[in-house]
């Protein structure tokens, strides 16, 4: 509604610098409520906004009519001229105190209570669906941009931004965390939903394990560290497209899962092989997900 | 495509005036396009015919029987007072058994959120008519085959105008620049192809800066709050005409009326898919075709769902009926050209047109459920199914 962000919201505390630019905490002078405000901005040639932008976040806006519990609410959007050639758009998301990175963080010794994990995991995997099935990949799923309210709600945070973004991001340098990143994302081939399962099959085990699973500190060493737990794949499932060879890794054989995760009951173990499932396309859906015994453990 | 290229058949927009000669035949407009064309009107036709043709079997194999996930349509009939469930049942199937993995779920969202793309009331803010809205409209009609955008987009285009109409304060000045951006947003929405800038500056005379149409498109957007989803009454028409095996022509007519009622202020009261049932029921009435038991059946399925009172039906169908009969005489005949030519069967020049107002009688209102029990009598859903089987 507004025209300009700045006079409707009053910035508090600047609450990340995220790798598409920096997130405000702000008050709406209006209702007092506190807001997250994320701003990103687009160049407006002489074809206006750019397409991407405006679909984005018209579908954005379309999420919205259903109200789904477990992704985060979109209140506002906000367009500002800066120059004759960049627009400010302005995303205006409902706040949430603490993410799942210091909700793990916080958890007393020895850790989150399985029947909590299990929670969790339900609640990430609704939004999940509900996102996949709306046609929007995550692509940058991490405990940071998982939120958890003060009651265990769990709400996903910035989805279907990353075209949107992508303009941007080519002229930021920043370091993006690798550990969560899918393995065809790392080996630049073809990808789709299924990245997002990936992600969240890694946070699945880091909520177990109180650290995460794969902590490489290149696109290579990430791999390496991925098929020291699930093996080296085979050469057939080597995807085609891609330039890194399968011989450049050592052959590792798969190991039991439980060996980095030991407290993960049968069922759960289960459930997180088949999200980290090499070939993305027989890794489990976010809806199969649901249905799996695991969820029904009492 | 080059500005040359349409220069002689650019639609005027007159929003002051009433000159007839400033309207040139749409047919030329249409042949300045290269052959790069997106969705020619005869290509969805193809699609929506595709879509009709379905793989036999599988398409009734897929989907469990009427369940509690039906609760939205159920529902939505009873609660609109429907009571024979038999001919919802069968449509309910039908829908379960279309092609594609998501038609039901697609259906029952139409279904729930189109009420968020009607109006409250007809009221339009001063210094705006229904006259005047009804010539924008009819201007962005001709802009809109002239750059051979899809049906979805033009629909958008309406709604986005109807609604910023409603929203935004323009001066009668500036609504030829508000109506341009919503064509255009419609078109970022839904097209790949997008006309530059200046084409669309010069469509309107360069009455406007370029810096002036971004300025609206920015506050069209933030008024609107970047809100550009929308229900084409379109969809509900095409979905209702494959289930009932309507013929081409029928389709032609159908979508014709449907097209005039973006014309009338009135209509934006009407839910989507009322509208969508009025044009076809008035095509129907209109081109009076003779129906086989079959047909008759595939027709009473297709509209079993409850959608509003028959008199909210008969309303909608004479305000349709009124426009279509005088089409050709009006100022804004965008649509009536459009629909005149072989590849819409000639279909706005149908002689049964210039009397439709006559053939809606309150008789006519009662004789339909009539005919539909009869059509019915002695076979029950599942033979009803059973025939939908075989025959598509």
């Amino acid at each position: 509604m507004a025209q300009d962000a700045a006079v409707q919201y009053e910035p508090v505390a600047e609450i990340g610098g995220g790798a598409y630019g920096t997130v405000y905490k702000a008050r709406d002078r209006q209702s007092g409520q506190f807001v997250a405000l994320k701003s990103v901005r687009v160049q407006t040639d002489q074809d206006g906004l750019p397409l991407s932008t405006v679909r984005e976040v018209a579908l954005l806006k379309r999420l919205e009519q259903f109200d789904h519990p477990n992704v985060v609410k979109l209140m506002d959007v906000c367009a500002t001229l800066r120059t004759d050639h960049e627009t400010k758009v302005t995303l205006v998301f409902e706040h949430v105190d603490q993410d799942l990175k210091t909700y793990l963080d916080k958890a007393p010794s020895p850790g989150l209570p399985a029947s909590q994990i299990q929670d969790l995991m339900q609640q990430l995997m609704c939004g999940l669906a509900f996102l996949h099935s709306n046609c929007i990949i995550h692509r940058d799923l991490k405990p940071e941009n998982i939120l958890v309210t003060s009651r265990g709600q769990v709400k996903l945070a910035d989805f279907g931004l990353a075209r949107i973004y992508s303009c941007h991001m080519a002229l930021t340098p920043v370091v993006v965390t690798l550990w969560y990143r899918a393995p065809e994302v790392l080996l630049q081939s073809t990808y789709a939903t299924p990245v997002d399962i990936w992600s969240t099959g890694c946070i699945f085990a880091e909520m177990f394990r109180r650290k995460p699973l794969f902590c490489g500190e290149s696109e290579v060493d990430q791999l390496g560290k991925i098929f020291e737990v699930i093996g080296l794949p085979t050469e057939e499932d080597w995807p085609t497209d891609v330039t890194l060879s399968q011989r450049n890794f050592s052959p590792f054989s798969n190991r039991p899962i439980t060996d980095f995760v030991p407290e993960i009951s049968h069922q759960g173990a289960d459930l997180l092989l088949e999200m980290l499932t090499f070939d993305p396309l027989r890794r489990i859906s976010a809806l199969n997900a649901l249905d799996h015994l695991y969820f029904q453990e009492g | 495509m080059t500005q040359n290229g349409f220069c002689d058949s650019r639609p005027l927009l007159d929003l002051h005036k009433k000159t007839e000669e400033r309207r040139a035949p749409l047919r030329a407009w249409a042949n300045t396009r290269g052959p790069k064309e997106r969705r020619s009107l005869a290509e969805s036709e193809e699609s929506r015919g595709a879509h009709c043709k379905t793989t036999p079997e599988s398409r009734w194999a897929r989907r469990m029987p009427v369940s509690a996930e039906d609760g939205i349509i159920m529902g939505y009939a009873e609660q609109n007072g429907s009571k024979d469930g038999r001919e919802e049942e069968a449509l309910l199937q039908c829908l379960h058994g279309l092609p594609g993995t998501y038609s039901w779920d697609i259906f029952s969202d139409m279904l729930r959120t189109q009420s968020h793309y009607t109006f409250p009331s007809t009221e339009l803010p001063s210094p705006f008519t229904d006259s005047t809205r009804a010539i924008m409209v009819d201007w962005l009609i001709q802009v809109h085959v002239m750059f051979n955008f899809s049906e979805e987009t033009l629909y958008l285009t309406v709604h986005l105008l109807n609604r910023a109409m409603r929203q935004i304060k323009v001066s009668i000045n500036n609504l030829q620049l508000l109506g341009i951006v919503c064509l255009f947003l419609a078109g970022k929405k839904e097209e790949c192809l997008l006309p530059e800038i200046s084409e669309l500056c010069y469509l309107m005379d360069n009455n406007y800066s370029k810096r002036q149409l971004l300025r609206m498109e920015r506050r069209v957007l933030c008024e609107l709050d970047f809100e550009l989803s929308h229900c084409p009454p379109l969809h509900f028409l095409l979905l209702t005409a494959s289930i009932a095996h309507c013929s081409d022509k029928m389709v032609w007519m159908a979508r014709y009326l449907l097209e005039l009622s973006l014309l009338e202020n009135q209509c934006v009261v009407f839910q989507p898919v009322q509208l969508a049932r009025a044009a076809l029921c008035l095509a129907r009435v209109v081109l009076q075709e003779a129906h086989s038991p079959e047909s008759e059946t595939a027709w009473c399925i297709a509209t079993s769902l409850h959608i509003c009172s028959e008199p909210t039906l008969q309303r909608i169908m004479h305000i349709l009926a009124v426009t279509a009969s005088t089409a050709h005489a009006r100022e804004t005949r965008a649509s009536f050209v459009k629909f005149s030519t072989a590849k819409t069967l000639h279909i706005s020049s149908h002689p049964g047109l210039q009397s439709a107002p006559h053939l809606l009688g309150p008789g006519g209102a009662q004789a339909r459920p009539q005919a539909r029990e009869g059509a019915l009598k002695g076979m029950r859903a599942g033979e009803t199914g059973q025939y939908m089987r075989t025959h598509t």
